[in-house]
């Protein structure tokens, strides 16, 4: 291959050179021994022609698919030499250093997976890093062309020294990774390497934290930075936020030359693609991945970009608001999504002129036995079922495709009248102009639009649905009006019995509190809006629970008072029903759900008071209900339930019959202290009750002698003389 | 402003020309649409008889021509299909119907530049193209890479730059992609190819100016030392103002 230089003039060189890599372009085996023989001639003191030449050949071989990275292994440590010297001999032409960056872009994760293997030879290793820090030296001050090199050699180091989730498509070298590289290497020290990466990342992001206006260089960082995000979990945060406080509008200030037009627009789209893209294939941003919670910011950002972007190009915004109007009214054919035809099973003869009767109109069988199958005779019920299960696996395409058979049928019918004639001819295209039809026929879309937005295409569809006017379709409206529906009223309900409605009350009920489990508990954050608070006005567990009381308390209140006084041992009304399921609702968890029994008894007692004031002898609640809740948690109380004490303070009306319920705990010798210590809160706080309170706490010490010590305590303070009157009596 | 596109592109060569070729250095194009038929092809053919190294795709899911109406597209496979194959169905079907829309002219146009419509999402960047010496635009494409890719519609350049995110640019090779909005329609089509070519020239100008400066040092910060890249932005925006009612966008990115 290496032809005698000298002989030849640089031009003739050239016209070899090329045919030599046309011959490893087509043989694929050849390209050792080419790019090897080639590098003699390729060398830094080579005349310029023949290094840019060689130094894009060399960037084009190292970067071929065809050669697996094993193949490759061997024609890149071949190579090392040479690049280090075209980086470092001196040479400053832009083009041969922007392809050698290339090419040692290309090597690098080549070079490190074979030093991983074969960590004897760090000469190598050792020429790759010169290569690289000779790279990083120059990146700063290279001409943008070589920059571009430099950002993409800095994202393979990034790529090779993070480590991977395994999720890079199979393209040799991409997943060239840290957790590739053993702790045993001495010189390949993880940790050092992923710092070096971690530095190198920022060093690349720096281009967006500066807010820089070079479009050539942010768009080159956010179009390499896709596979980090997508496949090293360690950047993908950082990168995020860093595009995130990105704003490529920021040229958009200074006056809108051509090419600052042209640069804005080219930011502002990149960094969109970029997003949208990780948005889309990024596993980790949909709905249950890690980064899930970002996605929110992520589609914000994306959309004040795009805001801000029509806001900028005013003109184009207009003008993609009429298109888009235009579409909407008549129906955007060309992004209509539609199927390849299938060759239609059935075929629908139009009838012949003639009188025919329905049956005929709605045959589309050819077969004659079936043609006259009376169907009426199946008895509805079956048919009903057969008709549900066709309907379920009949292909949708037919179906259209029958339906739309029969209506050509019925328009065949129709004695055209002149309306009809003028909106079929209308309807018919002109004559088509082959130069400006359109060609571009329904796309579907697959690889373009996010859908983002499904809901918002529904409620699109129907918003169109709703404008569009009424679908009368003309042949059904003229002439034949034998074809019309009627209007249609359904049936009234039957009379619903007493009995059978509370039968029907029972389950009704009992639905009424399956909300309960999925409602959140709205917790006690949430300031109390005080007296003046509407109840049932926030949607949580409390108010749907305040909801239920008052249905349990009012809902028949006034109604069925006296009757329901009758009926004693007739079966539950609605509101018992809902009483009996708010006591048990209570008690599944009577010391979490004290505050509902509250509640709930305030809401009795209320309504008792509105009975009262009516006058009407109605049945009151509140002291039986207040009855049966205490006897239903009272044999469970342990001395740790405080809850009792906000309970006998917090209820709306204490009386005695309660009270005497709280002497049962005492005893319990471990509850005693408890109940006199509510007793006392009582005393304390709560003066109505403070008669019946103390009444209480003497019975107490009357009736139970391991109580006698605390209740003495509390009746010397609060009853004085009560115990001398006692002990003096029980003296004489 | 009465400005119409291409209006103070004086200096065009003939319609459909086929130019003589200067040699030289050349820039390699890609161009691309929905179904590699109409607009990617008119670009195509416009750019090989200028002497560029084209190659051309497809970014839909299916190739889609009209059919007679607008429910019934004939629908092909990418990749699968020749232009000669679809040309002669289409033939069959209804010659009139085919050849009132353009889309037989249309075919027989494409079946003389390359075998069949290729799909983008299908190419393997860097693949070497040994199979189609026939094609239009060959020479020079051999490496199977190109250095700008010019879309034709909004949603294919989304579409490139999107699979190009996801092949994770394993070549390390940069590429300016750029998108020139053409309506789908012969008559906007042939404008658009015209267009197209008068980009071409003016990158390739660009960079046939950076491979003439040799000897001074690419660190040097003087003037009239801008590289090719850096220049493409200023480059679309004179073409812009040249062809103001074909929007274009630019990003560079990766191969």
């Amino acid at each position: 291959m290496a032809a005698p230089a000298q002989a030849l003039s640089v031009a003739e060189q050239l016209v070899q050179l090329q045919a030599a890599r046309k011959l490893a372009l087509s043989t694929p085996a050849y390209y050792e021994r080419i790019v090897k023989g080639v590098l003699p001639i390729i060398g830094p003191s080579a005349p310029i022609e023949l290094r840019r030449w060689g130094a894009e050949f060399l960037a084009e071989s190292l970067a071929t698919p065809v050669l697996s990275i094993q193949e490759k292994e061997s024609l890149t440590l071949a190579v090392l030499g040479t690049l280090q010297a075209l980086l470092e001999g001196g040479d400053d032409d832009s083009i041969v250093l922007k392809a050698s960056i290339a090419a040692a872009a290309s090597s690098y994760p080549v070079i490190v997976r074979w030093i991983v293997n074969n960590s004897y030879h760090t000469e190598s290793w050792e020429q790759m890093t010169a290569i690289k820090s000779r790279i990083l030296r120059i990146w700063d001050n290279a001409p943008p062309p070589v920059k571009l090199s430099c950002i993409k050699f800095a994202q393979r180091v990034v790529l090779a020294q993070t480590a991977s989730n395994g999720q890079e498509a199979r393209a040799p070298g991409l997943d060239v990774s840290l957790d590739k590289i053993p702790a045993s290497i001495t010189f390949l020290d993880p940790r050092r390497m992923e710092a070096e990466a971690t530095g190198l990342l920022d060093r690349m992001l720096g281009v967006l934290q500066d807010n820089s206006s070079d479009a050539l260089l942010v768009d080159a960082t956010l179009n390499c930075l896709s596979i980090l995000i997508r496949t090293r979990p360690s950047t993908s945060n950082r990168i995020i936020n860093c595009i995130l406080n990105f704003n490529p509008l920021k040229l958009a200030n200074s006056p809108m030359t051509p090419k600052i037009k042209v640069l804005v627009k080219s930011m502002e789209k990149t960094t969109r693609m970029l997003l949208i893209h990780i948005l889309k294939r990024d596993p980790s941003y949909q709905p249950g991945g890690p980064n899930y919670q970002n996605s929110g910011r992520i589609q914000q950002y994306i959309q004040r970009l795009e805001r801000s972007r029509i806001e900028i190009f005013d003109e184009a915004g207009r003008k993609r608001v009429l298109a888009d109007q235009t579409a909407a009214q008549y129906g955007d054919a060309k992004r209509q999504k539609t199927e390849a035809p299938v060759a239609a099973p059935v075929t629908i003869p139009p009838l012949p002129p003639g009188p025919h009767t329905y049956a005929a109109l709605y045959t589309v069988t050819s077969n004659p036995g079936l043609q006259s199958f009376d169907a009426t005779q199946i008895p509805a019920p079956l048919a009903s079922r057969v008709v549900v299960k066709a309907l379920a696996s009949i292909d949708q395409r037919v179906l259209d495709f029958t339906i739309a058979g029969i209506q050509n049928r019925l328009k065949t019918f129709q004695p055209l009248s002149a309306t009809a004639a003028a909106v079929a001819a209308a309807a018919q295209p002109g004559a088509i102009n082959a130069a400006t039809a359109p060609l571009g026929v329904d796309e579907d879309d697959d690889d373009y639009e996010p859908n983002f937005n499904a809901a918002e295409d529904t409620e699109q569809i129907l918003n169109k649905l709703d404008s569009a006017p009424p679908e009368v379709s003309p042949e059904l409206g003229e002439g034949n009006a034998a074809l019309g529906l009627g209007p249609f009223t359904l049936p009234p309900p039957p009379l619903i019995d007493p009995e059978l409605a509370t039968k029907l009350a029972q389950p009704a009920s009992s639905r009424l509190f399956g909300p309960l489990s999925s409602l959140k508990e709205e917790g006690a954050r949430k300031p109390r809006a005080g007296i003046n608070r509407l109840a049932a006005s926030s949607y949580d567990r409390e108010s749907w629970l305040a909801v239920l009381a008052r249905l349990s308390t009012r809902s028949t209140g006034g109604i069925q008072d006296v009757k329901a006084e009758n009926a004693g041992s007739g079966p539950l009304a609605l509101n018992e029903i809902i009483r009996e399921m708010l006591f048990n609702y209570i008690l599944e968890d009577w010391r979490r759900r004290i505050e509902v029994a509250v509640a709930w008894l305030s809401e009795e007692w209320y309504n008792d008071q509105l009975t009262k004031r009516s006058g009407s002898w109605g049945p009151l609640h509140y002291e039986r209900c207040a009855l049966r809740l205490v006897d239903g948690f009272i044999n469970y109380i342990t001395p740790q339930d405080k809850v009792l004490t906000r309970f006998l303070a917090e209820i709306p009306e204490l009386n005695r019959d309660l009270l005497g319920r709280m002497k049962l705990l005492c005893g319990d010798p471990t509850t005693v202290n408890l109940t006199l210590t509510s007793m006392l809160y009582l005393v304390m706080m709560r003066p109505p009750a403070r008669e019946i309170a103390l009444d209480t706490v003497a019975e107490i010490w009357k009736e139970f002698e391991d109580a006698r010590p605390l209740a003495a305590k509390y009746l010397v303070k609060w009853r004085p003389g009560f115990i001398e009157s006692q002990t003096a009596g029980a003296a004489t | 402003m009465e400005a119409t596109n291409g209006s103070s592109a004086a200096a065009m060569p003939p319609q459909n020309g086929h130019r003589e070729d200067p040699g030289g250095f050349k820039l390699k194009f890609c161009t691309v649409c929905a179904s590699n038929q109409n607009r990617s092809m008119e670009g195509h053919l416009r750019l090989a008889l200028a002497n560029y190294p084209v190659i051309s795709f497809g970014t839909g899911s299916l190739v889609r021509l009209p059919g007679p109406t607008i429910t019934q597209p004939n629908v092909y496979k990418f990749n699968e299909t020749s232009y000669d194959s679809i040309y002669r169905e289409l033939d069959a079907k209804d010659p009139r119907l085919y050849r009132a829309n353009g889309l037989l002219n249309m075919l027989g146009r494409n079946r003389n530049i390359k075998w069949g419509p290729e799909r983008w999402q299908d190419w393997q960047i860097g693949m070497p193209r040994t199979k189609q010496q026939t094609d239009k635009g060959y020479e020079g494409m051999e490496a199977g890479v190109a250095d700008v890719v010019i879309t034709c519609e909004e949603r294919c350049w989304d579409a490139v730059i999107d699979d190009l995110l996801n092949r994770g640019s394993p070549l390390n090779r940069a590429v300016h992609v750029i998108n020139i909005d053409i309506k789908d329609n012969h008559e906007e089509a042939s404008v658009g190819g015209r267009a197209i070519v008068d980009l071409a020239d003016s990158l390739n100008k660009v960079a046939v100016e950076e491979r003439e400066k040799t000897g001074a040092s690419a660190f040097d910060s003087g003037s009239g030392r801008e590289g090719f890249d850096e220049r493409v932005p200023e480059v679309l925006g004179e073409w812009q103002e040249r062809w103001p009612h074909l929007p274009a966008t630019w990003t560079l990115a990766w191969f």
